[in-house]
């Protein structure tokens, strides 16, 4: 489950990243991104992936770190898809990985 | 100055990156099926399929080693070398064997090994000769049919290559976080920039770790001579002094009865209560210099070899032991080996490792197109191709679409192959090459979208013909893997039938000449009535 939370950490915040951009943004919500979103996205997107880094190496030590290393590759690599071929679907993408990482985060807390 | 820096930079990645590409596709490609070498290796013995991994593995280890050790007394009491390798998390089957006395011209003794199933500790049939995911292995770095050491020494000057172009790549790639997510389809040669953009961004941390660490876990072939200056006896002296567990005793005749191998073990289990044993070797059993090597598994530090010790086979006392006390360098090797190696991943780092292979891959195949692709689309429609041109052509569409094709082969040849044929497993390597080989020709005759598609379509048959293939010549297949929880047999079918699928798409998305002629049409047409209008 620590490896679920890690990851969903490490998706959400290359998604705030791809948001906080103007074009990807406008491609998702069909409006104009502000300067006040966009730096909203940014500094989810760093202290997400900043836990994520942490967790994984915290919990794993080196192993970890290489661990974060593909969560980072897989994370582009969706995101890349559903961006370039599948953006209507980036909505419900982004509440199941919200989903995904408040369960998985309880799950963590209480086991 | 700014221009002409980001112009040499430009010029110094594509031409370092074109030189090398097809060796350097080779290399990732082998390395990235390699991250499933023991995966494969089962995969191709159907033999041990039915063995099922133990529930207290690590717990029964003692018993089945004290086991061994008395079958290995009454087998060979005077072999010069025994070894036992306990199964894993990855293979399930106990082996051991013992070496037979060398034959004149043999540069190795032949080893003599029982396979047995740790359940029962009944021994299993013994395994069709092949080698396996170990080819792969070997593939990656000694190459084929060429001296081992122009081999690395190739392989290295690739991997240099490969890190001067990753970082003159990430210096003029200008839009590198804005682009991170962009992939524009149909834009002809702009859309091959973007799969090459994206593939190369998404795992660069691996692809300059992975580069870096193969060039470090090669480094006493590119630069022995500090060692050699230093050392009287060169390398081996100072690798024997590095790893004094590996310093092998001279054989004697003088016949001295073993330690109990309980007595090592129990030293073993007092600093280690939960020591996970992966070999045990024995070399000069029963004689005077008799020596008995143990190795631990790595669990998940990021070391290569996890800690070993040396016990004289007489008293059972510790002569060596290496991992605990290594030097800073000695620490930093090992640790940048295991990082290129990935032995020490479990299965989801394994994965994750092989998706960013599989991102390297495509790297470097959708550099290989674009340069191509670029010159193509600058000359004129009655400008002919030159030399130079084609034969990157030529050798883009037999290294791309040839190293699956022959990989199938290989595998495909391990199913059909008799049983019983001499020399086995070089035949299954034959048949990867021969099936190289006709891709090859076949990018002789033509480098159109009719060869392209015809290679496609070749290997997504041959693709799709593996799982079936061992369906129809062992007990198991795709679906009864899955109801097994078999999951090493399982993932392998199914990345075949995943790239089967792939191959498909590929084929389907490039165009034919009529598709071409069509939207020729169109836009003529299109263009007729615009000036009509």
């Amino acid at each position: 489950m620590m490896e679920l939370l890690q990851f969903s950490l490490c998706f959400l915040a290359f998604n705030c990243f791809a948001l906080a951009k103007f074009n990807h943004f406008r491609d998702v919500f069909k409006k104009k991104l502000t300067e006040k979103q966009r730096y909203r996205f940014l500094t989810i997107g760093w202290i997400t992936i900043l836990l994520s880094l942490g967790l994984s190496v915290m919990s794993e030590g080196g192993y970890g770190a290489l661990l974060f290393c593909g969560y980072m590759a897989l994370s582009v690599l969706m995101l890349m898809i559903l961006y370039s071929f599948t953006v209507s679907w980036v909505k419900h993408i982004s509440a199941i990985n919200v989903s995904v990482l408040v369960l998985s985060g309880l799950s963590v807390m209480i086991f | 100055m700014k221009e002409n820096f980001f112009r040499s930079m430009t010029w110094l990645h594509t031409w370092v990156g074109l030189l090398v590409c097809w060796l350097l596709f080779l290399i990732f490609f082998a390395g990235t099926l390699s991250f499933f070498k023991d995966e494969i290796s089962f995969w191709a013995k159907p033999e041990i399929h039915q063995i099922r991994h133990q529930d207290h593995r690590v717990a029964s280890q003692a018993k089945q080693i004290n086991d061994v050790f008395a079958d290995l007394q009454q087998k060979a009491p005077n072999s010069l070398s025994w070894r036992i390798n306990m199964p894993d998390s990855r293979n399930p089957v106990l082996s051991y064997g013992y070496a037979e006395p060398k034959q004149p011209g043999q540069r190795r003794a032949p080893f003599n090994y029982t396979h047995i199933d740790p359940n029962t500790l009944e021994p299993v049939p013994e395994p069709r000769d092949t080698k396996g995911g170990g080819f792969f292995y070997r593939l990656h770095f000694d190459l084929h049919y060429i001296d081992v050491f122009t081999a690395r020494i190739l392989v290295c000057l690739a991997s240099m290559f490969m890190l001067v172009a990753l970082v003159t790549g990430v210096v003029i790639h200008k839009r590198i976080f804005k682009d991170m997510f962009s992939f524009r389809r149909n834009k002809g040669s702009r859309s091959w920039l973007d799969a090459h953009n994206v593939s190369s961004v998404l795992a660069l941390p691996f692809h300059i770790m992975i580069t870096y660490t193969g060039i470090i876990t090669l480094i006493f072939m590119l630069f022995p001579y500090p060692a050699e200056t230093v050392y009287e006896e060169g390398l081996s002296q100072m690798f024997n002094e590095a790893l004094p567990v590996n310093k092998r005793a001279a054989p004697t005749d003088e016949h001295r009865p073993m330690v109990a191998i309980n007595q090592v073990l129990d030293q073993i289990y007092t600093k280690y209560p939960n020591a996970d044993i992966s070999h045990v070797f024995v070399r000069n059993a029963n004689t005077a210099s008799s020596q008995i090597v143990v190795y631990l598994a790595t669990a998940k530090e990021v070391v290569d070899n996890g800690p070993r010790y040396l016990f004289n086979g007489v008293t059972g006392q510790i002569d060596a032991q290496s991992g605990e006390d290594w030097s800073a360098s000695a620490q930093f090797y090992d640790s940048m080996t295991a990082l290129h190696s990935g032995r020490l991943a479990e299965p989801l780092l394994r994965w994750l490792y092989f998706l960013c292979g599989v991102a390297g891959c495509a790297m470097i195949a959708t550099g290989c197109m674009m340069w191509a692709k670029r010159l193509r689309e600058r000359m004129k429609p009655e400008q002919s191709a030159h030399r130079g041109l084609k034969l990157v052509e030529t050798l883009n569409l037999a290294t791309l679409m040839g190293l699956p094709f022959a990989t199938c082969a290989f595998f495909i040849a391990n199913r059909l192959l008799p049983i019983e044929l001499a020399a086995r497993a070089d035949k299954e390597v034959l048949a990867f090459f021969l099936a190289w080989l006709f891709i090859a020709v076949l990018a002789l005759f033509g480098r159109t979208q009719s060869h392209w598609r015809l290679a496609a379509w070749l290997n997504a048959v041959a693709c799709f013909s593996i799982p079936l293939i061992n369906a129809f010549t062992t007990e198991g297949n795709w679906i009864s893997y899955l109801l097994t929880q078999q999951w090493a047999l399982f993932g392998i079918d199914s990345a075949f039938i995943c790239a089967g699928l792939m191959f498909i798409v590929q084929s389907r998305k490039i165009p034919s000449h009529d598709n071409v002629k069509e939207k020729g049409n169109l836009f003529k047409n299109r263009q007729l009535k615009e000036q009509q209008g």
